[in-house]
């Protein structure tokens, strides 16, 4: 069975949005929803001697998710492979799941009364396409793949020792990884 | 664009097309069913982007319907500025406007009428065609800020200029007052792949960009300073004994004369012209000379630092020579023209205008380097030794601001039309004021464009004009280049939207040059420029869709073969074409056009140092702010002024503030952000409000946060060889906007 | 567009008031019919209970983006606000036939067995309505406010003192049918619990501001000084508590009936501002910079090119 992650590689990432923007046109959100904003660290430090880097979020389809059982309706669910989605119809947007993920990786969509969010493009990666945010990046500063595949990039880099979680604090094991320069203080 | 589109259903053509929101013109598939386009992504087999589209790009099919889009040729029927328009048809529009152009070409001479163009997107060599047979030498765009500046001082010193960087074995690339992380996507994605394989990366440039970001090293000049640079960098090179002496011995004039006229220019000298230590001029010149081969990537920055333009890409040229990275592996290569391809200077049918219309071309008499003068004595080198010409509609031009100022005070003489394609004057030419003065007194002006921009509200005919997926693309460096990528189009036109290519034919065919137009379509026009290269295609089309582009076999070192396109022959680090044309021929020192040194009085009243323009996602110049989904991400203007200045100036995150020049003042919200000199003042480009009423005097509000209205076009403030007016290095000054001073004038 | 939009807002926060304080008025009736007799409490209180709950569910109702489909909160067992409407539905239809037990017009108002075993039936639903709000809001890892087992304290106690005051009120309205010292009682039984709120929320305060996290830290910096503080100190702590402390030691009815309003007023104060400290999330750097330059909604170019 496989399991969905992602790296964003902090150092190939210029923060151009093109990520935010394909994933907006690709599924159609209203103006005011945005799935994975891109937002700076920085530039940190005193002028000339600055820092900066760029983080792209998303929805980290954490394995301890707080967002699943957090969900009265059972819309908020989460598959084998990890990918984290809400079944529309069944959601009732009591912002339960909101409130709930510590990373703001849901939104409400205030035309339809329910809350979306990143679903790994769930649709494309079934039929073995990458995710739009994924492919739209020039800088192929996001990876995609398998964590199960002792072959992909996601499962070697992650288990070289850089990347790094979000919060990880916070226990909710996201399958989203940051690799930061170590100039950089999150 | 719902997620739910099947890109597998029956019926579905893919079309190989591009976009055309930035010059990298990225490869796009376009998914059309019924002549309607479902769907775009990038083109994963584009050698340049390789599937990848940026925000610009994804927003095509936005902007390929937007209900702001002009579909219908439009007549003005009420006061200029009124928005009061009659739809015709194009006929009728060309009719009119063609017995206009005759008419006034008749009163005034073919001279009075001028064209004005902006970051191509245009088949240029059509409108250069259609103004040569037409008569007049009044074209131009705003190259004098974009690279044409450069390319011609380039090719008087080697004879071409190495525009095409061999990334792939350098060691060292000098990205000079270049920010490919914002502005050119699959440049810095290639940028770095190669730094993670051990390339060093010096970036120069007055802020902390995103691409100064990834840099080994990060020189934060002084805006406007980069000739000071450039010298220390020659004094560095030579006296620690850093240059080629075979290449300088063998294949350079002037090294010895180089060498006594930059003995004064020390790092310790440039150090309080540029803010940069002495130590870090010198270090910076030591990495780029002994990590060879390596690379300095033009930007445009340096065409836009007014008068001290010409001679710093002098000096930054000489860089390249004397370090003998010119045309070897790994180094700035000249590609020279391509002889396998009919050219753009091929299609534009030079000869065809008479010799004493050249002379009448304004500003030339100024203003050489990109105009007649300049461009002719270059040409005829080039051609004795590559066998063809750079594009003329680019590298030979009349100069804005003095048309403008032809249109005002008819000095030269009257200019009486104003043939606008692809830009928007008011937000993107220098000293707006100047600039709009003069489009709202020309007599008669004809704008081609997709949107009803202010400088189309003012216009007497607006055309409509097709789109990226609308038409096909050859992507060539301003014809300058030895490669070539193809696209084609996704869909013929929509509504009554046309090529501009066809707007300049037809309006030709009306002035009664039909036999010099064999070409009806955009596609047999561009067949005809692929079809030496042998492949062996019956259509353009088939060419892209069987090989989409063309790379000739690299030779390295073509001057072995056929020397440099310069009179000796030999790289000219002293120019004898630059002397012949009345400049110097070794790069002078000269100050940034308003500078603290030589202006006390107005740094007095202006203490702080501006830079203006620096591209910034999700926009290109002023295009997109339109296009809800990107404006939402970046919905109002920030300037950078850095916390120490700021608190200073009582100035808060996010306050609404006035900077203000000698030229006029334009407000903006501030940014404070560390990564910029306490000093330095940083403006964006390219900020209007197009939700706002268009008419005249609200014109979109591009006189509220648009950045050229503190750049000047004074000719003392522009670069004596080619012109380019002054956007960086200026003086202005910074305070916030309260109730009161909102009312003034300025 | 703005944050305010994408979280809990008022509506919640009135619920979880109407709720805690039902639930805590069950808890009162539950007690004092097990230990000490039936009768001690108005049965304007014992009726009032279970509507206040049901107002809360209503209005938890009316904050869904699609109340029509309000029924599906009651299918996933795992989650907290799942349990909550399970409980909220028990408490409200347990303390409704409690309450029928006051009315002679039923016949089974005399069962005593049948009310002592709704007694505790309301007594153990009013508990988990009481407190649950409090857990559910203490398991959000993202907002530091809340985090942590401190906040169900403190809503379980505001609960039985709203509950309480409630009951004090209703009592003066319409007296229970046992005489007693009950009612005499419950206003000193306010101001205990008034005292022990006082203190707790220093505690609470001091503990998030020094004892924890960063983001803990800048959190409660609202509470603090900020825009939440004088709420906070004026409304809450010193007219919401301070106040009606004294008040209840008063022995005047009057003094002792405005003191249990302010309590009231308190509690829903409280809420309402915990429900707002709940904004702030575990912000990730760079985050709330990029999120506050996004339009707020009234900005002209949303409106224009519509199609």
């Amino acid at each position: 069975m496989a399991r969905y992650a992602m790296v964003m590689d902090t150092r190939r990432c210029i923060g151009c949005h093109s990520c935010t923007v394909a994933c907006r046109v690709h599924n159609d959100l209203p103006l005011d929803m945005i799935y994975n904003p891109v937002v700076t660290v920085g530039p940190t430090g005193v002028f000339p001697n600055v820092h900066m880097a760029h983080l792209p979020l998303i929805c980290m389809h954490c394995d301890n998710s707080p967002c699943v059982d957090a969900c009265p309706t059972g819309a908020s669910q989460q598959r084998p492979d990890g990918i984290v989605f809400v079944e529309e119809k069944k959601c009732i947007s009591c912002k339960a799941c909101v409130m709930a993920c510590p990373y703001g990786a849901r939104v409400p969509n205030h035309e339809k009364g329910t809350i979306q969010k990143c679903d790994f493009c769930k649709d494309r990666v079934d039929v073995g396409k990458l995710p739009h945010c994924v492919k739209t990046c020039h800088q192929k500063a996001r990876i995609f793949g398998d964590m199960e595949d002792e072959t992909s990039e996601v499962y070697k880099l992650v288990n070289s020792g850089h990347p790094v979680r979000l919060l990880g604090e916070l226990n909710t094991e996201p399958y989203v990884f940051y690799i930061v320069d170590s100039e950089v203080k999150l | 664009m719902s997620k739910n589109i099947d890109l597998e259903q029956e019926g579905i053509q893919v079309r190989k097309s591009a976009c055309y929101f930035c010059h990298q013109n990225c490869g796009v598939l376009a998914y059309v069913k019924d002549g309607k386009v479902l769907d775009i992504e990038g083109d994963p087999d584009f050698p340049t982007n390789q599937g990848g589209l940026c925000c610009r790009g994804n927003i095509a099919m936005d902007h390929l319907d937007h209900p702001a889009r002009v579909n219908y040729p439009l007549k003005r029927v009420g006061e200029r500025g009124a928005g009061e328009w009659q739809e015709i048809s194009w006929d009728q529009a060309l009719t009119e406007i063609a017995a206009k152009l005759d008419k006034i070409r008749d009163e005034f001479g073919a001279e009075a009428v001028a064209t004005a163009g902006g970051t191509q997107r245009t088949d240029d060599w059509a409108r250069r065609r259609f103004m040569n047979l037409f008569g007049s030498p009044n074209g131009f765009h705003n190259s004098h800020l974009c690279w044409i500046p450069t390319f011609m001082v380039e090719t008087a010193i080697y004879g071409w200029c190495p525009f095409d960087l061999d990334l792939g074995s350098s060691r060292c690339l000098v990205l000079w007052g270049q920010n490919p992380g914002v502005a050119g996507m699959p440049e810095m994605h290639h940028i770095m792949e190669l730094k993670e394989k051990g390339l060093k990366l010096i970036v120069i440039d007055p802020r902390y960009t995103e691409t100064a970001a990834k840099a080994d090293m990060w020189l934060p000049i002084r805006p406007g300073s980069d000739l000071a640079l450039a010298l220390a960098w020659l004094h560095v090179i030579i006296y620690e004994g850093l240059f080629d002496p075979e290449f300088t011995d063998e294949w350079c004039v002037g090294f010895g004369e180089l060498a006594e006229h930059v003995a004064d220019f020390s790092p310790e000298w440039a150090e309080p012209l540029t803010w940069l230590s002495a130590d870090k001029i010198r270090e910076s010149a030591i990495m780029y000379a002994s990590n060879k081969p390596g690379n300095i990537q033009w930007g445009t920055s340096i065409d836009q630092i007014g008068k001290p333009a010409g001679a710093a890409m002098h000096a930054r040229a000489l860089l390249r020579a004397i370090t003998g990275n010119l045309d070897v592996p790994g180094s700035d290569l000249l590609t020279g023209p391509s002889l396998e391809y009919i050219t753009d200077e091929e299609m534009e049918a030079n000869d065809q205008l008479p010799e004493e219309q050249k002379a009448k071309q304004i500003g030339s008499d100024k203003f050489k380097m990109v105009s007649w003068p300049g461009y002719s004595r270059i040409a005829e080198l080039t051609k004795e030794v590559w066998g063809k010409a750079p594009t003329a509609e680019w590298m030979c031009e009349a100069h804005p601001p003095s048309v403008f100022r032809a249109i005002l005070t008819e000095k030269p003489y009257p200019v009486k039309a104003l043939l606008v394609s692809a830009t928007n004057p008011i937000n993107s030419y220098g000293e707006t004021k100047l600039t709009l003065e003069a489009l709202k007194a020309v007599d008669f002006m004809v704008t081609c464009e997709y949107w009803l921009t202010p400088t189309a509200m003012l216009s007497d005919y607006v055309l409509p004009i097709a789109g990226a997926l609308e038409r096909p693309t050859i992507t060539s460096s301003y014809g300058c280049a030895d490669f070539l990528l193809a696209s084609e189009r996704a869909i013929q036109p929509m509504y009554e939207r046309r090529n501009d290519y066809n707007f300049w034919r037809d309006l030709g065919v009306k002035l009664g040059q039909k036999e010099m137009w064999p070409w009806e379509t955009v596609e047999d026009a561009y067949f005809a420029k692929i079809e030496p290269l042998g492949y062996g295609v019956e259509s353009y089309d088939e060419f892209v869709e069987n090989h989409r582009f063309h790379f000739p076999e690299r030779e390295y070192q073509k001057y072995k073969r056929i020397g440099f396109a310069t009179p000796s022959r030999k790289v000219e680090l002293y120019s004898s074409t630059l002397e012949a044309l009345g400049y110097p021929p070794l790069p002078p020192y000269i100050g940034p056009s308003e500078n603290e040194v030589d202006d006390p009085e107005i740094a007095a009243e202006y203490p702080l140092i501006l830079t203006t323009g620096g591209g910034h996602m999700p926009y290109h110049h002023s295009e997109h702010f339109q296009i809800k989904t990107l404006r939402f991400l970046s919905h109002e203007p920030y300037m950078s002024i850095n916390p120490a200045t700021a608190a200073k100036l009582s100035i808060n995150e996010g306050d609404w503030v006035w900077i203000e020049t000698k030229r006029g003042r334009i407000k903006q919200k501030a940014n404070l952000t560390q990564a910029i000199d306490p000093r330095v003042i940083f403006t964006p480009r390219g900020w209007w409000y197009p939700e706002r009423d268009m008419r005249d005097p609200e014109l979109g509000g591009c006189l509220e946060s648009n950045t050229n209205i503190l750049t000047s076009c004074d000719d003392d403030d522009c670069d004596p060889m080619s012109g380019a007016w002054a956007n960086r290095g200026l003086l202005c000054k910074v305070y916030k906007v309260t109730p009161e001073n909102e009312k003034e004038a300025k | 567009m703005s944050q305010k939009h994408d979280v809990w807002g008022w509506m919640l926060a009135v619920d979880f008031f109407f709720a805690g304080m039902g639930g805590g008025m069950l808890v009162i009736v539950g007690l004092l019919d097990l230990f000490v007799g039936e009768g001690r409490t108005s049965l304007l209180g014992n009726l009032l209970a279970p509507v206040f709950i049901g107002m809360g569910s209503a209005l938890l109702i009316l904050e869904l983006g699609r109340p029509f489909q309000a029924l599906r909160v009651f299918v996933n067992p795992k989650a907290i606000l799942t349990a909550g409407a399970w409980f909220m539905s028990f408490a409200i239809t347990f303390g409704l036939v409690y309450a029928s037990f006051g009315f002679d017009m039923f016949f089974w108002s005399k069962w005593v067995l049948a009310r002592q075993i709704l007694a505790v039936l309301c007594l153990v639903t009013g508990l988990v309505v009481a407190t649950y709000p409090g857990i559910l809001l203490g398991r959000h890892k993202g907002r530091p406010f809340w985090h942590g087992p401190g906040i169900m304290i403190l809503f379980l106690l505001s609960s039985l003192v709203t509950g309480a005051a409630a009951h004090s009120l209703c009592g003066f309205f319409y007296p229970p049918s046992t005489l007693s010292d009950v009612l005499g009682n419950l206003p000193k039984l306010t101001a205990g619990l008034l005292a022990v709120q006082l203190l707790l929320w220093f505690g609470y305060i001091w503990v998030k501001k020094s004892g924890g996290t960063t983001a803990e830290a800048i959190a409660t910096q609202r509470w603090i000084k900020g825009d939440i503080s004088s709420s906070f100190q004026f409304g809450f702590l010193l007219f919401g508590t301070l106040v009606p402390l004294v008040l209840s030691l008063f022995s005047s009815q009057g003094a002792q009936a405005a003191g249990a309003a302010l309590v009231l007023l308190g509690g829903v104060l409280m809420r309402m501002l915990v429900v707002r400290g709940g904004e702030d999330r575990t912000w990730l750097p760079g985050e709330q910079k990029y999120r506050s330059r996004l339009p707020k909604g009234d900005e002209v170019f949303l409106k224009a090119w519509n199609k």
